[in-house]
């Protein structure tokens, strides 16, 4: 593949990327949400097999396997089925109306790509449009977090906003060390499988998302 | 014999952490820890004097300079402390029901799994393996936080969880970015000692925004304002041997963490910028927290908060920078680190005789738990910043790094606030220690384990503020060295 054609392929899967991610603000119950992350980590695999093919760096044959397998597979599964065991009444549970959270994400898109246009000198370095959008999608992970009630919300925010990070370390710098990133991805499920644990702990003990409890306070 | 050690260190408390989940026997437990937690701590002494005679070493991804040791010393020290306290506060724990007889093996396997972390990212070398290491400690010690398994516990730890995992991704967002400087660069490798020699030649543009989301991801965890919300939740409803251990270490792993970024970032787009960074997050953390401490009844809010106030001291002390405002911010890590868990060791022995932690039915202290009570005002008078205590010498220095610096506007804001926070915690501590105790507060005489972890490190308080052993202050100066120097 020429480096005119992988830059097209990249800017193309960062367009669907950001696609996802809006679903993902936008989506206004959570099985919606877990899908889009889903979709979102299989973008990733494919944004690092297409990395792979081109660079001859057989560690990211790795990475985007690993990827596909655990953050597209495992961890959407788990949220999934933490949400049937919860049996959940409620939905997405906005803090501020979704319309607004896109409006930010908007905003939020417009100064990731801001941000790395004054860049000028390190931007032939990147692939195409690789840096905004892995800006954008960690930032508006973080978003998603902040503006939404429920546990497992929070969590799909995490998933997005870490997805957001492996898409710029693949795209940046052709990969991190394959030891590191596999530690990260451990990070990862270590952090989902505590939290799932601590969810479950709260509605079977309280009755209650732990996300909502809110005595703690000054 | 040094090399060996790197690795064999954070090998001792994952034995350890193992160890504990063969039996379930209190006493065998105990012994484990405390055991475990001597191991560790005559090692580092061996590894702190190799690395004095013969300079850093290095193994891997792990490596030790004079910087990371002091860090490692302050760890192993309290991680001692910890398991001495631990002894005697777990027979009164299980004796009211706070901790479970039958799950205590996992409590300690817990505490150890943390103390590895913490190990790992000190010693790291590689920043991939730094941030590993951080977000280690924050699985393990959230697991902690809500131990005792009530719903304050977990909303407290969910908090921690959710809010610092939020901010160490964005510290992985900047070491990508610092990373991708460095590659291009032609550094190689992801390591801190492969980065430096080549730290003036990276890209300014991209290490700026690099520190920036570093700065707020470690701060995240160091708990710097505005990121600082978790922070109080968290250290006051841990156990207080785990809270010890985060207000005394995790943030200052933290810290540690923005350090060795500082250093990267003051070579690649000179010292200026991240000093403003660092001075700006400072400022706010001693503002912010400053009302906090004065309307609080909670006493392990209060050290908590605390904590806040003093990360900001520290942020303050390497912005103003140079050689002396750099000694003294490392110097008050370590004296911060130990006087901040003897004050939790105190206030855990309060809560246990009053079964409350509401400032205001904690009452005459000192007719109750007298050698707690001195402990704990000398605590109350050393994090106040008052001589002959040690705080007050680091205090001191950072504050003469900045009239060095002329930042006049910074230290009139820096001195008043410590004013304010002085008295503030002298009324809340007096009142405590003073005054007619009610009648249903315990006066069962005084546990000699839980005594004998707070005098350790109240000796080592009063020391470092009397005299500074030749050996450490040499260690400090090297230290200072590494970050002024690059």
């Amino acid at each position: 593949m020429s480096a005119e054609t992988v830059q097209t392929i990249i800017d193309d899967l960062g367009a669907l990327l950001l696609f996802t991610m809006i679903v993902i603000v936008a989506a206004g119950q959570i099985y919606r949400a877990i899908y889009a992350v889903a979709a979102q980590s299989l973008l990733i695999a494919i944004a690092g097999g297409v990395l792979a093919a081109a660079t001859g760096n057989t560690d990211l044959w790795v990475i985007a396997g690993v990827t596909l397998g655990v953050k597209a597979i495992v961890l959407p599964w788990t949220l999934h089925w933490v949400v049937r065991r919860m049996n959940v009444r409620r939905e997405v549970e906005p803090v501020i109306p979704v319309a607004a959270t896109l409006a930010l994400a908007v905003v939020v898109v417009v100064m990731s790509f801001h941000l790395s246009a004054s860049l000028g000198s390190v931007q032939p370095a990147i692939t195409g449009n690789a840096l905004p959008v892995g800006i954008a999608l960690t930032l508006l992970g973080v978003l998603v977090m902040a503006t939404r009630k429920t546990a497992l919300t929070q969590m799909v925010g995490l998933f997005a906003s870490e997805n957001g990070i492996f898409f710029t370390a693949m795209a940046v710098t052709q990969g991190m060390p394959l030891i590191i990133e596999i530690g990260v991805i451990l990070d990862v499920i270590l952090a989902a499988l505590v939290m799932a644990i601590m969810v479950l702990r709260v509605r079977s003990t309280v009755d209650a998302d732990i996300a909502d409890l809110a005595e703690l306070r000054g | 014999m040094a090399e060996t050690l790197l690795w064999v260190l954070p090998l001792v408390p994952t034995v350890t952490a193992l160890l504990m989940l063969t039996t379930r026997d209190r006493r065998l437990l105990s012994t484990i820890d405390v055991g475990g937690s001597a191991i560790l701590f005559a090692l580092t002494l061996v590894l702190v004097r190799e690395v004095a005679a013969g300079g850093p070493r290095r193994l891997g991804v792990l490596r030790a300079d004079d910087l990371g040791l002091v860090f490692l010393l302050l760890l192993v020290v309290l991680t001692l402390a910890v398991s001495i306290y631990t002894v005697g506060w777990l027979g009164q724990a299980v004796a009211v029901g706070n901790m479970r007889a039958e799950s205590l093996r996992s409590y300690f396997a817990l505490v150890h799994a943390f103390v590895a972390t913490m190990v790992v990212t000190v010693l790291a070398d590689n920043l991939g393996v730094l941030w590993i290491a951080m977000e280690g400690t924050t699985i393990t010690s959230a697991v902690l936080v809500g131990y005792h398994g009530h719903r304050h516990g977990l909303e407290a730890a969910w908090k921690y969880i959710i809010v610092t995992t939020i901010g160490i991704s964005f510290g992985l967002f900047g070491t990508v970015l610092v990373y991708a400087a460095a590659a291009q660069a032609g550094a190689g490798a992801m390591s801190w000692s492969a980065i430096m020699p080549v730290a003036a030649t990276l890209d300014p543009g991209i290490v700026r925004i690099g520190f920036i989301f570093v700065m707020v991801g470690y701060g995240t965890k160091a708990g710097l304002a505005p990121m600082h919300l978790w922070l109080p939740d968290a250290h006051s409803q841990a156990p207080t041997p785990v809270s010890a251990l985060l207000s005394g270490v995790l943030i200052k792993c933290a810290l540690l963490g923005i350090i060795r970024f500082q250093t990267i970032a003051a070579a690649a787009c000179g010292p200026a910028f991240p000093a403003e960074v660092l001075l700006v997050f400072g400022l706010t953390s001693v503002v912010v927290a400053t009302p906090f401490i004065l309307a609080q009844h909670d006493v392990k809010r209060l050290l908590g908060y605390h904590s806040v106030e003093h990360v900001g001291i520290v942020a303050l002390g390497l912005g103003f920078g140079g050689a002396v405002g750099t000694y003294g911010a490392l110097l008050h890590v370590v004296n911060h680190g130990v006087t901040k868990a003897l004050a939790f060791f105190a206030a855990g022995t309060a809560i246990a005789r009053y079964g409350t932690r509401d400032m205001r039915a904690i009452r005459g202290l000192l007719g109750v738990a007298p050698i707690t009570a001195t402990l704990l005002m000398l605590a109350a008078l050393s994090l106040a910043g008052l001589p002959p205590f040690s705080i007050f010498v680091s205090e001191l220095l950072v504050l003469r790094a900045g009239i060095g610096q002329r930042h006049w506007v910074a230290i009139a804001i820096f001195l008043a606030m410590v004013v304010v926070i002085l008295a503030g915690l002298l009324h809340h501590v007096g009142a405590m220690a003073y005054g007619k105790p009610p009648a249903a507060a315990g006066r069962e005489p005084e546990a000699w384990s839980p005594l004998l972890g707070m005098m350790l490190l109240a000796a080592i308080m009063v020391l470092l503020g009397l005299v500074l052993p030749a050996s450490f202050d040499g260690m400090l100066r090297r230290a200072t060295e590494i970050v002024v120097a690059g």
